[in-house]
């Protein structure tokens, strides 16, 4: 059953009021909470137990699926290796994140190991949030992991976002594109008190034509921080692009390091950075349009971090 | 109504903070806007255009004198309170935002996210292609797409008040001619005062007084014709010796 907790949580992480229609397997506090299947779509649990295994049947279109991770039991560190399987030719939605509810002064976290095998002509669009909610002092941990590999032809979106109260993420991404295949990532965090976050994104582009646009948007407040690495390794005539941009606030602080490797002599690597506090002129354009500071801050940071 | 009396704004050193240097960038100037009257400034290079253009928006901050809107003292209003007492500022140089869209823009002037009314505003003002609505108003933009949106957002104000400073700067030739209708109809079907910093030829023209400043003084107010001799003075212009016999500058030097 889902308290009035879980609710909320579930509606911030996967915009979720009720149980979702379609396939999903709701994870509480380490233990499968609910869980149900379509005709195309398959969740088992893992062979180790550690997890779920999710299979989309070819030519799949437009279902989705929703995988949210409630965790709320003081002192929990739930680890989950989960696994999806994206038939040939299919065109899917998944919906993960995880939400902690704190409410004691024991740590909290989840580790959400994400292995995606997406065959061949196959779209996926992945949308991941993490938030941490409740009045606890205990810290709030989120280390997510996706693994992404692409066959020939095909796409993934992954809209990966840290909305708030999180004080500590250790997110890595790492994907392999095969021939013709493309993936895009926008990662959106926003910290603040003394909250650290750290990005590291391993991106191979293998395969002739393949293409990848990595796009992060930071807000860093307080005394937060956050760090960005990302490495594009292009083994074929391919196309890559990072763009990423922090709003420092405070005394926010951010490091970033992209990095390209063009190892193949068509390759076509680009990349754009900057790191800066909110520019005047954008300040007093909005207050030149009645908005106070305040409320211009506010407008430009929504600007900054929505899809 | 806008009066300026006695503004005087000094050069600010701001690299090194020592606040306000000898020079005078605004020189004692006062001047009455009349209500629903189009003035066009303008003047050389480093003259004071813009300058005086940001003391009435707020932006910048007199070192002296008053600034009246209606008979109510605005001197030591924000940029915020000017706004919402009726001025509102096109800029040169628009800025850009990474997320901000057009239409975002529009709706926090417009005070309002009514599809229909946000419509009706981009349909009014005409220049503004439908698409621009979910553009994003970032680097992407060209000069031109930036200066029309920003155009925009001014009139989506209402102002009672509408500074435009160089709104010609990045549009092309053809959108000249609309942009000076659009505001001509704005001051025509709403009176808003307006006043508009330019060298174009075009907007000169338009203008129910021409007013022009030279090192921090208005020199001339008055007609176009009267003030032909004066434009004419290549002293005028900072860059004489370099565009002096150029075919169409579209400027009167």
């Amino acid at each position: 059953m889902l308290d009035a907790i879980d609710k909320e949580l579930l509606k911030t992480v996967a915009d979720l009021e009720t149980l979702p229609k379609g396939a999903y397997n709701i994870r509480k506090n380490g233990q499968l909470l609910g869980r149900e299947i379509s005709a195309n779509i398959n969740i088992e649990t893992n062979k180790e137990g550690n997890g779920i295994i999710i299979t989309i049947k070819p030519g799949t279109k437009g279902e989705s699926v929703h995988i949210p991770v409630i965790v709320s039991q003081a002192g929990l560190n739930d680890v989950v290796y989960n696994t999806f399987i994206i038939g040939e030719g299919s065109d899917v939605t998944i919906v993960a994140g995880c939400g902690i509810h704190c409410g004691t002064s024991k740590s909290q976290g989840h580790e959400g190991i994400h292995e995606f095998r997406i065959g061949e002509n196959a779209a996926m669009k992945y949308i991941e949030k993490h938030v941490a909610l409740g009045e606890g002092k205990g810290q709030r941990v989120l280390n997510p992991t996706t693994r992404v590999f692409l066959e020939k032809g095909a796409h993934a979106e992954m809209e990966l976002s840290q909305i708030g109260g999180v004080d500590s993420a250790n997110r890595l991404n790492e994907a392999t594109l095969g021939a013709g295949s493309s993936l895009f990532i926008t990662e959106r965090v926003m910290t603040d008190g003394n909250q650290t976050a750290v990005s590291r994104n391993e991106i191979l582009l293998e395969g002739h034509g393949s293409s990848t646009n990595l796009v992060s948007r930071s807000v860093i407040k307080d005394d937060s921080s956050q760090n960005f690495y990302a490495t594009l390794d292009a083994r074929a005539k391919c196309f890559g692009h990072i763009e990423c941009d922090a709003i420092l606030m405070g005394n926010g602080r951010n490091e970033t390091i992209p990095a390209l490797k063009a190892l193949h002599p068509d390759a076509e690597l680009s990349h754009e950075a900057s790191i800066g506090k909110i520019a005047g002129d954008q300040l007093i354009k909005l207050m030149s349009l009645g908005l106070t500071y305040d409320e211009a801050v506010n407008r430009i940071i929504r600007g900054f971090l929505k899809k | 109504m806008l009066v300026v009396k006695n503004l005087v704004f000094y050069a600010h050193d701001t690299e090194s903070n020592a606040g306000a240097t000898g020079r005078a960038i605004i020189d004692n100037i006062s001047f009455t806007f009349e209500k629903g009257k189009f003035y066009a400034i303008t003047g050389p290079n480093g003259s004071g255009k813009t300058t005086m253009a940001k003391l009435i928006m707020g932006i910048n901050k007199a070192d002296s004198g008053k600034i009246l809107l209606n008979g109510d003292d605005i001197t030591d209003l924000s940029i915020t309170d000017r706004a919402r007492a009726g001025i509102a500022y096109s800029f040169q140089n628009p800025a850009r935002f990474k997320g901000t869209t057009c239409r975002d823009l529009i709706s926090i002037a417009a005070k309002t996210e009514d599809e229909r009314k946000i419509r009706e505003i981009i349909t009014r003002i005409g220049i503004c292609s439908m698409d621009f609505l979910d553009k994003s108003v970032d680097s992407k933009l060209s000069g031109g797409e930036i200066k029309k949106i920003e155009l925009a957002t001014t009139i989506a104000l209402n102002p009672m008040i509408a500074i435009y400073d160089e709104p010609d700067t990045g549009i092309d030739l053809w959108t000249i001619e609309p942009m000076v209708k659009l505001l001509k109809r704005e001051q025509a079907e709403h009176g808003t005062t307006t006043i508009v910093v330019s060298h174009n030829r075009q907007f000169l023209e338009a203008a129910d007084i021409l007013i022009i400043i030279k090192q921090g003084k208005f020199v001339y107010n008055g007609g176009l014709n009267d003030a032909i001799p004066l434009l004419n003075d290549l002293s005028l212009c900072n860059y004489a010796d370099i565009c002096e016999g150029e075919y169409n500058a579209r400027c009167y030097r």
